[in-house]
């Protein structure tokens, strides 16, 4: 098939063999540092009319580094939206709703993004009224008190699907000492405890709500000048703060580890094979060659997804995940297994099919294919200006600009079936393997 | 601006019975719609799922000439896909590709629409992951769209809107290759098609795509008539017993509104202000997240939104004759249920005796009319919203739906709620572990004070205790405990 593609589209191979690959983020953008720390990405599309604003804070479950606060970056998202003296949650409201916006938040390990996409009218006072919000936050003990009974009920809703536990049983089987250890919602013993929590919600509002640790990323119908000078007035007298969380770092991993999960209700058993990886890196190599190695190994043009799912029909999902993390993570291979009695040999079949990479170098046209399919995915992605913000929400949290993602896929462009090998044999040790398994109530 | 261009570049070409909703632009991303006015009303009498299962083969099979795992590398190296979604009286299958693989993407998407391999090895595996949807994804595994697709089952009783459009597993099982090769042949024809394309597709395309899907048979058009669905007589509540941390709550009524009711625009302001998805601004999310904090959200609907767990805008494509309105109470902690839903009906009841404030009525109107631009964020939903327009015989319904509200009164929003939403005869579903508590507590009447981690105003005090000896009179007959395994069986 991949003869055709390159036979039909000239396009197709000049993406794919130029000696200078076109940049995969090719809008041009404006990045500004403004004196107090706060970075700002503009980044005008020709999507008419609508704005997406991202502010994005560089501080999610990985910076809980103390005892009994976990998910609390998660928390403090839900809180942001309990108004300040200027503009309480009425008022909030009234101004979003003038500009016809979609608003809301979401944190992971390694940000908390706050995001609205509305008519180009409102960007004035939108942008106002969030530096409002990030400058001046106020709320009773009360409301705090409240708003932890939402996070348990979003607990709630989260806990009837088994990924969710088992994701949670992944993180605190493969960590010991590093705050991946625990997910984004945090342990459910410390979010019982959250409403008590309310002056340790001060101090971290105070650590990590600071204008170094914030980038505003504007995507849309904008013109860069105009939006730097509402920048500038709203936010240009935040005052940068001095608070750096120590990060444990994670001993390495010596041996393999197991984990159960028991699923009150009948389910096919999940199971999820895990390696530690190295943190997010744009100038080495191994996080580009990881993600290709998921693919390879895993996507739906690859040999062990044909056998599992199309031929044997053992499985009815696999696929595979290499974490893109501040820190090192982990890579994991997720697949659910229609029958209990398979789970040992579908282990060992993903065991098996790592290792593979160890020994045998991959063909390229393989490779080729799978390196077209992470520019395609890209572009096709690229559809609205939500989209794109909130793709460079996420290359922001790891390096504070979209660069990031040009040098990503450079990498994936550099990638050889030997480069490919050597990461392999690096991270795919059973030292740094954890497999946890979920399975229903055994049959009686 | 949007409605100049619109209308500028909207052509469309109307075959003998296929129609194609062509959208030139400059996009290089290629949309594809391929929309069939038939669903899951259309199953056969015996075979609920037959619509959804045909779907699911066709969109996840081989081809005559090619096995499902040559299509699925050839897509890969092309990021693309294509998708089938199944509802009751539309079934779209839907695509997009980079403009530099139109050509390849097309001819695999054509042939799997128009010929099918039907291959017992991928019936085989596409009857596994239909059983898997339902029983895992819904019924075992997301216990908030299970109580809206159960409140939907027990609203259309004895109505083609009855059952789920994936079916029972009892039906699946038994689902022949001939069963959906029937329902192919009979439904997936000309006169049931409408193909949406979009972007900057070279000349000639759309005459292509009309010539080649016009092996199709002609057919007959597929829409079966509708009765009204039957009314409840009194409030009925289901609860359906399953292993899980907490409650969670769907209910509502059948309405006799749709997009093209006059009263659409009235009544979407009202439920705008009332309920709306996955927004903070709402009277229900104030009320009982925001103030009370008794779960992470709750919202109100007054068209289908499946799915709403996961996204924010509801999909295009889901054209019904008959909508509910529905109240959504995400999952509350056990000992708070029973005055959670106690303070869902006391709001709804306040809705439609006080209607909207006055002093909302405006801003509700006018959000409206700029976040309507939001939903047609994509070109693909753009398509999406002019296939449905066409369905519901109005006109583009950024530009429809903006006219209508332009020509709003408050009185026709009050009007509105008073002479369409209600507050008895309702259906409730409740998912809940220890069902027979939940109805020993409902019928018991008895009050169900709460208690705050925090002080709380004294009106909310005094609301509460309105709400929280507020009287169902509901008798043993009204509440039916269901246990999971037996729903959708």
């Amino acid at each position: 098939m991949h003869r055709f593609l390159v036979a039909f589209s000239l396009a197709t191979l000049s993406m794919l063999t130029a000696a200078e690959p076109r940049k995969i983020f090719d809008y041009p953008y404006q990045q500004h540092d403004f004196p107090n720390g706060l970075r700002l990405v503009t980044v005008p599309t020709d999507y008419p009319n609508i704005v997406a604003l991202y502010v994005v804070v560089n501080v999610g479950s990985r910076n809980e580094v103390e005892a009994g606060k976990s998910g609390f970056a998660h928390f403090f998202e839900h809180v942001m939206f309990r108004g300040t003296k200027k503009n309480p949650p009425q008022k909030r409201d009234a101004t979003m709703k003038a500009a016809g916006a979609a608003t809301n938040a979401f944190t992971s390990s390694d940000l908390t993004a706050y995001h609205a996409t509305f008519s180009k009218q409102g960007l004035a006072s939108i942008l106002e009224l969030e530096a409002d919000r990030f400058q001046n936050l106020d709320y009773s003990e009360s409301v705090f008190r409240t708003e932890a009974l939402a996070v348990n009920g979003e607990y709630n809703k989260n806990s009837a699907s088994p990924t969710s536990r088992l994701s949670e049983k992944i993180q605190d089987t493969a960590f010991d000492v590093h705050t991946y250890k625990h997910t984004t919602m945090g342990f459910l013993a410390d979010i019982k405890v959250m409403p008590d929590q309310y002056a340790y919600s001060k101090q971290f509002f105070d650590r990590f709500y600071r204008p170094e640790y914030t980038t505003i990323l504007v995507v849309g119908d904008v013109q860069p000048d105009a939006v730097k000078a509402l920048v500038e007035k709203h936010w240009g007298g935040w005052k940068r703060g001095s608070y750096t969380a120590a990060v444990p770092v994670e001993p390495p991993q010596k041996g393999e580890r197991k984990g159960t999960v028991e699923w009150p209700v009948a389910t096919p058993p999940w199971l999820a094979v895990s390696y530690k990886t190295p943190a997010y890196t744009d100038t080495e190599k191994d996080s580009a060659a990881l993600d290709i190695i998921s693919a390879l190994g895993f996507g739906p043009a690859s040999p062990a997804y044909q056998r599992l799912v199309l031929q044997e029909q053992k499985v009815d999902m696999i696929g595979g995940d290499a974490d893109s993390q501040v820190d090192p993570g982990l890579f994991t291979v997720y697949s659910r297994v229609k029958k209990e009695q398979d789970v040992d040999a579908i282990r060992e079949s993903v065991i098996s099919t790592l290792n593979g990479f160890k020994d045998t170098l991959v063909e390229k046209t393989r490779l080729d294919a799978v390196k077209n399919n992470l520019r395609y995915r890209f572009a096709l992605s690229m559809n609205n200006s939500e989209s794109i913000a909130r793709a460079l929400a996420s290359a922001i949290a790891l390096r504070r600009t979209p660069e990031t993602l040009n040098r990503l896929y450079a990498l994936y462009d550099q990638i050889t079936p030997e480069d490919l090998r050597e990461v392999a044999r690096k991270y795919f040790v059973a030292d740094g393997r954890t497999v946890v398994t979920l399975s229903g109530p055994k049959a009686k | 601006m949007k409605k100049l261009a619109l209308s500028l570049l909207l052509m469309t070409a109307t075959l003998p019975a296929m129609e194609v909703v062509a959208m030139p632009g400059q996009s290089p991303l290629i949309q594809f719609r391929f929309v069939f006015r038939a669903g899951s009303v259309n199953d056969p009498k015996g075979k609920p799922g037959a619509a959804a299962f045909t779907a699911a083969m066709l969109s996840n099979s081989g081809t005559k000439t090619q096995t499902y795992q040559q299509l699925l590398d050839a897509f890969y190296p092309m990021a693309s896909g294509f998708g089938d979604q199944v509802d009751k009286e539309m079934i779209v299958f839907s695509g997009t590709t980079h403009v530099d693989n139109l050509e390849i993407y097309y001819g695999l998407v054509r042939d799997m629409l128009l010929a099918p391999g039907w291959r017992e090895d991928d019936l085989k595996r596409v009857r596994d992951d239909q059983k898997n949807a339902l029983r895992l994804a819904l019924r075992e595994n997301n216990d908030e769209e299970l109580g809206k697709e159960v409140l939907y089952n027990v609203l259309f009783k004895g109505h083609p809107y009855e059952h789920y459009a994936l079916g029972t597993l009892t039906a699946i099982e038994s689902m022949s290759m001939a069963d959906l090769q029937a329902f192919y042949k009979a439904h997936l024809t000309q006169a049931n098609l409408t193909i949406g394309v979009a972007g900057k597709y070279p000349a000639g395309f759309v005459e292509r795509l009309e010539k080649d899907f016009s092996v199709l048979p002609a057919g007959k058009p597929s829409t079966v008539k509708l009765a009204p669905a039957t009314q409840p007589t009194e409030t009925h509540v289901t609860i359906v017993q399953k292993k899980t941390r907490a409650v969670a709550y769907s209910f509502g009524f059948v309405t006799g509104v749709t997009r093209n009711h006059p009263d659409f625009a009235a009544l979407l302001v009202a439920n705008t202000w009332f309920g709306p998805h996955r927004s903070s601004g709402g009277n229900l999310y104030q009320r009982m997240r925001e103030i009370r904090g008794l779960n992470y959200g709750d919202y109100s609907y007054i068209e289908y939104f499946p799915r709403g767990m996961y996204q924010f805008e509801p999909d295009p494509n889901l054209f019904r004759r008959s909508q509910i309105f529905q109240v959504w109470i995400r999952p509350v902690e056990p000992p708070t249920a029973h005055f959670a839903l106690r303070l869902g009906l006391f709001e709804l009841e306040r809705l439609i005796d006080k209607g909207i404030p006055e002093a909302d009525f405006e801003t509700t109107r006018d959000f409206l009319a700029l976040n309507v631009n939001l939903l047609m964020k994509t070109k693909s939903a753009e398509l999406g919203y002019l296939i449905d327009s066409k369905a519901y015989g109005i006109s583009e319904y950024t530009a429809y739906i903006q006219a209508a509200l332009k020509k709003l009164t408050y009185e026709d929003v009050q009007k509105a709620i008073r002479k369409h939403l209600r507050k008895d005869r309702l259906q409730i579903v409740a998912i809940s572990d220890n069902a027979e508590e939940l109805k020993k507590q409902l019928l018991s009447d008895a009050p169900s004070p709460m208690k705050y981690n925090s002080p709380k105003a004294g009106d909310i005090l005094e609301e509460d205790k309105i709400v929280s000896t507020k009287k169902l009179g509901w008798k043993p007959s009204q509440i039916t405990i269901v246990p999971v395994e037996d729903v959708f069986k």
